[in-house]
């Protein structure tokens, strides 16, 4: 066998690498590709997670974004809606006091009315006492002057202008 | 003008230096010693160079070779670094680690890749081992102590255990058997050795023959035949790669360390360390190319094979 003599094949040294591969393989597998790889996985993981956390996160502040501005809405518009209340509240109380006013106003004018009829009634009596009183004294002038139809016709004249100048 | 990494000054007295060391590597190398007519200061390789790899010492009567002893410093030093980095794991890496995890993550990457996510997985511990073991052995030789510096006796102390034929034949053999295994456990022995030995259609022709279907069985028997020796070429290739791969790696490094010799033997100085680079780059790729060779066969040993 002058070939594997001369390349120097040997079955013990054969064996002895194929024990020393083995143990390489061993002590890298067990401190080095284990633990790698765990890590690499845990770090992918731990990554994933993180990059799932943060989309969860970005969610949610989104939706709360959302609500906070669905509430905004919400309390402009009631906002709103107090206020349309609020004016058309004033709008009736101004109306009620437009009201009041004018049916005060109405009652004062009656009342006003009623007076100025009343007084008038009572100057209306007065003045017919009162003519009635001329014509009563003038009736006493007329006996009393007697028969004189002239100074008769002057009295009447006279108490008639008298009583068209009162009854003015 | 481009920056330079240092003065004009300096770089004219680097370049003044190495030309002083080119000349004088030329005259007291090989062939500056011929013009001469003086001895080179280093020893013909032709003299020192021997293939089988030399025995330094005996433990327990066991010869122990000087590529032994280099592949066990490879050992100890790839474990002592993967150790150091991986004694503390963290999740938040320091700098060997990362280093660490990003040629472990490159590896996983790639077995993934040709074996799909669990495969891949289960491929990658021994093709990272053997891409470490053989790019280590080979940058490890390129060291000042490895080779003829340190001697016993005649033969150097350390030498790159690429070629020593052994090393290379032992990695042949640990690929081709895991390889097997692959196969065969991800297949089902039976399913994976069919491909190798595949006589159950010329068996079911022969008996189609003489169950009285006469044309179908001959047709049968025609293409039976092919396929048993189809299996056969298979067979034979697998057995080929043990030879392939082992000289593959032990002729490229031998190759590389008597190219160093003899640059070195012509001119000792300066040209030389093209060469180293050379080397560097040599050593890469013949561990890129057994690892990946092992994982190509590992995906092609665990495909199912199509059933006619």
């Amino acid at each position: 066998m002058g070939l594997v003599e001369n390349l120097g094949i040997n079955l013990g040294s054969l064996i002895a690498y194929l024990i020393n591969f083995l143990i390489l393989l061993a002590l890298l597998t067990f401190l080095g590709y284990r633990p790698i790889m765990r890590m690499l996985d845990q770090r992918s993981a731990k990554i994933k997670e993180s990059m799932d956390q943060a989309e969860q996160i970005r969610e949610e502040s989104l939706r709360a974004g959302e609500e906070v501005k669905g509430k905004l809405d919400e309390a402009r518009r009631e906002g709103q809606a107090i206020i349309a209340q609020a004016a058309q509240v004033g709008e009736r109380v101004k109306e009620e006091a437009r009201q009041e006013a004018r049916k005060e106003a109405e009652k004062l004018i009656a009342k006003a009315r009623l007076e100025i009829q009343r007084e008038g009634e009572q100057a209306r009596e007065q003045l017919r006492q009162e003519f009635v009183g001329l014509a009563i004294l003038a009736a006493e002038r007329v006996i009393n002057e007697t028969l004189d139809n002239k100074a008769h016709q002057r009295l009447i004249e006279q108490v008639l202008e008298e009583s068209t100048s009162l009854g003015k | 003008m481009p920056q330079l990494g240092c003065s004009t000054r300096l770089l004219v007295l680097i370049s003044i230096i190495l030309l002083a060391l080119l000349v004088m590597s030329f005259l007291s190398g090989a062939i500056g010693s011929a013009l001469t007519g003086g001895e080179p200061i280093l020893p013909n390789p032709g003299e020192i160079i021997q293939l089988p790899a030399e025995e330094v010492l005996h433990i327990f009567g066991f010869p122990i070779t000087n590529t032994m002893i280099a592949s066990w410093l490879t050992i100890l030093i790839v474990v002592g670094m993967v150790y150091a980095a991986t004694r503390r794991v963290r999740l938040i890496p320091s700098r060997l680690q990362s280093f660490i995890e990003f040629f472990f993550g490159w590896m996983l990457n790639l077995c993934e890749g040709a074996g799909g996510k669990e495969q891949g997985r289960r491929f990658f511990p021994v093709v990272a081992t053997i891409f470490i073991f053989v790019i280590m052995n080979a940058w490890l030789a390129l060291l000042p102590f490895f080779g003829p510096g340190i001697h016993v006796g005649e033969a150097p102390l350390f030498r790159c255990a690429n070629t020593d034929i052994n090393m290379p034949l032992a990695l042949a053999i640990m690929s081709f058997v895991f390889v097997e295994y692959w196969g065969m456990s991800s297949l089902g022995a039976r399913h994976y050795l069919s491909r190798f030995f595949n006589v159950g259609p010329l068996w079911g022709s022969i008996k189609q023959l003489f169950g009285g279907k006469i044309g179908a069985g001959l047709n049968g028997i025609l293409s039976g035949v092919i396929e048993v020796f189809a299996g056969f070429l298979e067979l034979l290739s697998e057995l080929v790669r043990l030879v392939s791969f082992t000289f593959r790696l032990f002729g490229n490094m031998t190759a590389g360390e008597i190219l160093l010799l003899i640059v070195c033997f012509l001119m000792p100085w300066v040209l030389v360390i093209p060469f180293y680079g050379l080397e560097l780059l040599i050593g890469f790729i013949q561990a890129m190319i057994f690892a990946g060779l092992t994982l190509g066969f590992a995906a092609a040993a665990i495909a199912p094979r199509e059933q006619e």
